[in-house]
C-alpha cells in the first residue's frame, strides 16, 4: 500500500495511452478502408487518400505524449522511482483522462468525418485541400484536451503534496 | 504582386486566317476563350464535335498502345523522375511528328491488335489445358473412345460416379442381368469415378447396356475421335503453337518500344488540336469572317496586340468588363508568396473586391508552419531534401516546384524555430553525449523550452492567434475602404477591435486572468476600466449597426446576434493552442524514440541499437508530425484567418494553351 500514489499515477499514464490509441486504431483502420477502395478504382489517388488515412491517426501520438510525460513525471523511466503519495496519483490519473477519453471519441469521429472526406476526394480530387479541412475540425477537441492534460500535469508535479 | 486585371478581347478576323490566329493564342496561353451564343442568323457556329470524338479516340488508342508497351517492354524509372517535368520539343521535331501522326496511329492500333492476339491465344491455352485435363482419366485407354465394338462384340467405354473394384463390378451386373456375359476391364479409378470398358456379345448389347445405366453408367461427353494418347499430343501440339504466336507477338511488340516517343507525341497532338476544335466550336463565323471573344490579363494584352496585327489582317478591340460579367481571375506573385498560391486555390480564388491575400498569408504560413514542426534537425532535412530537389530538377512542372518550395520555406523557418526552442531532432544531442560519451551536453535554447514552460508557450500561441486574426481583419478594412464603403469599414472592422482588444487588455489588468495564465505583471487598474469603456462603446455599437433589417426591433435582435460572435473570437483564438499541442508533440516523441534507443547503452550493440531506432523512428515521426503541420497550418488560414475578411470562390482563369502530358511545346521567340 506504500506506494498506491505511483500506481495510480501509472494507471493514468496507461489510459491515456490506450483509450487514444485505441481510438486511432479504429480510426485509421476505418480510414484506410475506405481509402482502399478509392485507390481500386484510382491508383493516382493514393497520396491524397492517404493522407486523408492518416489524420485520425494523431490522437495515438497525443496519448503517446501525455503517458510519456506522466511517465517522466514518477520517475519510472529513469527507474528510480520515487515516492508518490496517493493524492498524487490520483491527480496524474485525473489529469490524463481528458487525452484518454476524448482522443478515443475524437478518433472515432475524426475518422468518419475522413471517410467522407475520401469520397469527396473520389469524386473531385481538386477539393482536397477543402476535404482535409472537415477532419481537422475534429482533431481541435483531441487537442484541447491534450493541452487541459498536459497543462495538469506540469501543475499537479509543481504541487507540494 | 495580386489579382491581375483582366479586360475583354475581341477579336474579328479572316477565316483564313482562323487556325493560324487560334495556334498563335494557344502557343501564348494568355486568353481565355468565351462561348459566344448568336443572336442572329448573319453568324453560325461550327460544330466540332465529331472532330473532337475522333481525336479522344486516337487519345485511347495510344493509351492502350502505351500499357501494353509499359507491360511488355517496361521503361527503367527513377524516384527522381517523378518530379522532372514534360521535355521540351523543337519545332522541326514537332514537324517532323506531325507529318508522322497516321504512320504512329498505324503503329498503335497495331500494337494494340497485337494485345489483343495475345490475350485470346492466352485463353485459348487456358481451355486446351483444361481439356487435357479432363482426358486424364481416359489415358489407361488405348483405342479411340468413340470405339463401340468389333463384328460381333459391342463395347462400352464410360465411367461410374463412385469407386467400384472389378469384384463389385460383376456382382451388380450378374445381379441386373444375369443372361449377359460380360467381360470388363478398369482401367481408372478414384474415390469418386471408375472409367472401365466393357465387352458383351453383339446381340447381348441392348440388354447389357440397361444393365449398366441402372448402375449410373455414363458415356464421356463428346469424345474425340483419336484414342486419348494421340489427342493429347494434339491439344499439346496446339498449346505450342498459341505460345509460339504469344511469343511472337510479344516480341514484335517489344520491338515496337522506340515508339514510346511517337506515342507520347500522338497524345499530346491530339490534346492539343483537340484544345483548338475546341475553342472553335466557340467561335462565331460568317462565310468569309470570324469573331472571337475572351479575356486577357491587361499585362498581357500589348504583347498580343503586337504579334497579331503584325502578322494578320485583324480588328482588335479591348474594352474593361461589365459589372456583373463573370471575370475569372489570375493570381501572380513573387518567388517568396508565390509558393502559398497553391494553398490560396485550394480554398478559392478571391472574389471581386478582394484583394489577394497570399503575400501576407505566405508569412504568416512559414512562420506557423515552422512553429508547430520546430525542429532544427527535422527543418534541416526538409529544407535540403527540397532545396536539392529544386537544383536537380530543373524541369519541374509548375504545380510541383510551387509545393516543393513551398516546403522549401517551411523547412527553413522549422529549423529555425528549432534553435529557438532547443529541439535538434528531439533530445537526441543529450541523449547521445549522456549515454555514449558519458558527460550531458546540452544546446540551451535561444529563447526557453516549452516542455519546461508550457504555460508561456500557451500565451505565446494565443499572442500570435490574437496578431493573426487582427491582421485579418484590418485586411477587411482595407477591402472596405478600397470600396469607399466607411460605414462597414467602422462597423464591421474599428468597433471589433474595440471590442476584442477592449476586453483583452481589460484581462490583463485583473489579478484573476493573469494568475491563470502565469503573467507576472497586471496591467494598473485605470488602464484597465479605459479599455472596460471602449470594449463596452464596441459592444453597444455593434448591436445597434450589425444588423441589416430594415425593421428596427429586428434589425436590435440581428444586432445582439452579431454581439454574440464573440465567442468565436474566444474560440479561435484558443484554437491557435494547436502551435503548442502540436509543437510539443514533435519534440516530445523525438525524444521518446531517442529514449528508446538509447536503452541498449553504450557499447558497439548498443550504438548499432541507437541508430536503428533513430533513423526508423524519427523517418516516421517526421512524416506524421510534417503531415500534421501541414494540415493543421491550412485549417488556421482558412478557417480563422480567412474566417475574418476573405470569401473566395471565384473561376479559375484557364486560357486557351498548350495542355499536354509527355511534352513541351517551346516557342520560337
Amino acid at each position: 500500500m506504500a506506494n498506491m500514489g505511483m500506481a495510480f499515477a501509472i494507471l493514468g499514464a496507461a489510459f491515456a495511452a490506450f483509450l487514444a490509441g485505441m481510438g486511432s486504431a479504429v480510426g485509421v483502420g476505418l480510414a484506410g478502408q475506405a481509402a482502399a477502395g478509392v485507390v481500386t478504382e484510382d491508383p493516382n489517388k493514393f497520396s491524397k487518400v492517404l493522407i486523408l488515412q492518416l489524420l485520425p491517426g494523431t490522437q495515438g501520438i497525443y496519448g503517446l505524449l501525455i503517458a510519456f510525460i506522466a511517465l517522466s513525471q514518477t520517475g519510472i523511466l529513469s527507474g528510480e522511482g520515487s515516492e508518490i503519495s496517493l493524492v498524487k496519483g490520483l491527480m496524474y490519473l485525473a489529469a490524463c483522462l481528458p487525452m484518454g477519453i476524448v482522443g478515443y471519441i475524437s478518433a472515432k469521429w475524426q475518422a468518419k468525418a475522413s471517410v467522407a472526406s475520401i469520397s469527396l476526394v473520389a469524386k473531385r480530387p481538386e477539393q482536397f485541400g477543402k476535404a482535409m479541412i472537415f477532419p481537422a475540425m475534429v482533431e481541435t477537441y483531441a487537442i484541447l484536451a491534450l493541452l487541459v492534460s498536459l497543462l495538469s500535469i506540469s501543475g499537479v508535479t509543481g504541487l507540494p503534496i | 504582386m495580386a489579382v491581375l486585371q483582366m479586360q475583354r478581347i475581341n477579336i474579328c478576323a479572316l477565316k483564313k486566317d482562323r487556325k493560324a490566329i487560334l495556334e498563335t493564342l494557344q502557343r501564348r496561353g494568355v486568353v481565355e476563350i468565351c462561348d459566344l451564343s448568336s443572336q442572329d442568323n448573319a453568324f453560325q457556329k461550327d460544330d466540332t464535335s465529331d472532330a473532337r470524338s475522333q481525336f479522344e479516340k486516337t487519345i485511347v488508342l495510344a493509351n492502350q498502345a502505351l500499357e501494353t508497351l509499359d507491360v511488355y517492354a517496361p521503361e527503367k524509372s527513377s524516384l527522381m523522375d517523378m518530379f522532372n517535368g514534360r521535355e521540351a520539343i523543337t519545332t522541326e521535331q514537332y514537324q517532323t511528328y506531325a507529318q508522322k501522326a497516321p504512320e504512329i496511329e498505324k503503329a498503335a492500333s497495331e500494337i494494340v491488335s497485337l494485345a489483343k492476339k495475345v490475350a485470346e491465344n492466352k485463353a485459348e491455352i487456358l481451355k486446351l489445358q483444361a481439356q487435357i485435363d479432363a482426358l486424364a482419366p481416359w489415358m489407361g485407354l488405348d483405342v479411340s473412345m468413340q470405339f463401340s465394338g468389333t463384328r460381333c462384340t459391342a463395347a462400352f467405354i464410360g465411367s461410374f460416379p463412385e469407386q467400384l473394384n472389378l469384384e463389385q463390378i460383376y456382382e451388380k451386373l450378374a445381379q441386373a442381368a444375369p443372361e449377359v456375359t460380360f467381360h470388363i476391364e478398369i482401367f481408372y479409378s478414384s474415390r469418386d469415378l471408375t472409367c472401365i470398358i466393357a465387352l458383351v456379345p453383339r446381340q447381348q448389347a441392348a440388354a447389357a447396356e440397361e444393365a449398366l445405366r441402372g448402375m449410373g453408367f455414363a458415356k464421356p461427353a463428346s469424345p474425340p475421335k483419336e484414342p486419348p494418347k494421340e489427342y493429347q499430343a494434339i491439344l499439346e501440339r496446339q498449346i505450342t503453337d498459341a505460345a509460339q504466336i504469344i511469343d511472337s507477338a510479344t516480341e514484335t511488340i517489344a520491338s515496337h518500344s522506340a515508339m514510346r516517343e511517337p506515342l507520347h507525341f500522338l497524345v499530346d497532338y491530339c490534346t492539343m488540336r483537340m484544345e483548338k476544335y475546341d475553342a472553335i466550336s466557340r467561335l462565331l463565323n460568317t462565310r468569309r469572317t470570324f469573331f472571337l471573344s475572351g479575356y486577357i490579363a491587361k499585362v498581357d494584352a500589348p504583347a498580343l496586340e503586337a504579334e497579331l496585327s503584325k502578322n494578320f489582317d485583324i480588328a482588335l478591340e479591348f474594352v474593361e468588363p461589365t459589372e456583373d460579367e463573370d471575370v475569372p481571375c489570375l493570381l501572380r506573385n513573387n518567388k517568396f508568396t508565390e509558393p502559398v498560391t497553391g494553398v490560396l486555390e485550394s480554398y478559392g480564388l478571391p472574389q471581386r473586391g478582394e484583394i489577394d491575400p497570399t503575400p501576407i498569408m505566405a508569412f504568416f504560413y512559414y512562420f506557423l508552419f515552422g512553429l508547430m514542426f520546430s525542429d532544427f534537425g527535422y527543418g534541416a532535412l526538409l529544407a535540403i531534401g527540397t532545396g536539392i530537389l529544386l537544383l536537380k530538377c530543373k524541369n519541374m512542372e509548375p504545380g510541383t516546384r510551387r509545393m516543393i518550395k513551398l516546403f522549401f520555406f517551411c523547412g527553413i523557418s522549422t529549423a529555425a524555430w528549432g534553435i529557438v526552442f532547443s529541439s535538434y531532432f528531439g533530445d537526441v544531442v543529450d541523449i547521445v553525449s549522456s549515454t555514449f560519451f558519458g558527460r550531458e551536453v546540452t544546446i540551451p535554447p535561444l529563447w526557453f523550452a516549452p516542455l519546461d514552460d508550457p504555460m508561456k508557450m500557451l500565451v505565446f500561441s494565443m499572442t500570435l492567434g490574437v496578431i493573426h486574426l487582427f491582421t485579418g481583419l484590418g485586411i477587411q478594412f482595407y477591402q472596405h475602404v478600397k470600396a469607399h464603403n466607411w460605414y462597414a469599414a467602422i462597423t464591421k472592422v474599428i468597433l471589433w477591435y474595440m471590442l476584442v482588444g477592449g476586453l483583452i487588455v481589460f484581462g490583463l489588468s485583473t489579478e484573476m486572468f493573469t494568475s491563470i495564465l502565469q503573467l507576472t505583471e497586471t496591467l494598473p487598474a485605470a488602464v484597465g476600466s479605459v479599455a472596460g469603456w471602449i470594449a463596452a462603446i464596441g459592444a453597444v455599437g455593434i448591436v445597434f449597426t450589425n444588423g441589416e433589417s430594415k425593421n428596427p426591433f429586428v434589425r436590435f435582435a440581428q444586432g445582439l446576434y452579431e454581439l454574440y460572435n464573440v465567442t468565436g473570437y474566444l474560440s479561435d483564438i484558443l484554437s491557435y493552442s494547436r502551435l503548442l499541442a502540436l509543437g510539443l508533440a514533435t519534440g516530445v516523441v523525438g525524444s521518446v524514440i531517442n529514449q528508446m534507443g538509447s536503452m541498449g547503452g553504450n557499447g558497439i550493440p548498443g550504438v548499432i541499437l541507437f541508430v536503428l531506432v533513430f533513423l526508423i523512428g524519427h523517418t516516421i515521426n517526421f512524416g506524421i508530425e510534417l503531415l500534421g503541420a501541414y494540415v493543421h497550418c491550412n485549417r488556421l488560414q482558412f478557417v480563422e484567418f480567412f474566417g475574418k475578411f476573405y470569401e473566395g470562390g471565384r473561376r479559375k482563369f484557364e486560357p486557351l494553351g498548350v495542355h499536354t502530358k509527355y511534352y513541351k511545346f517551346k516557342e520560337d521567340n
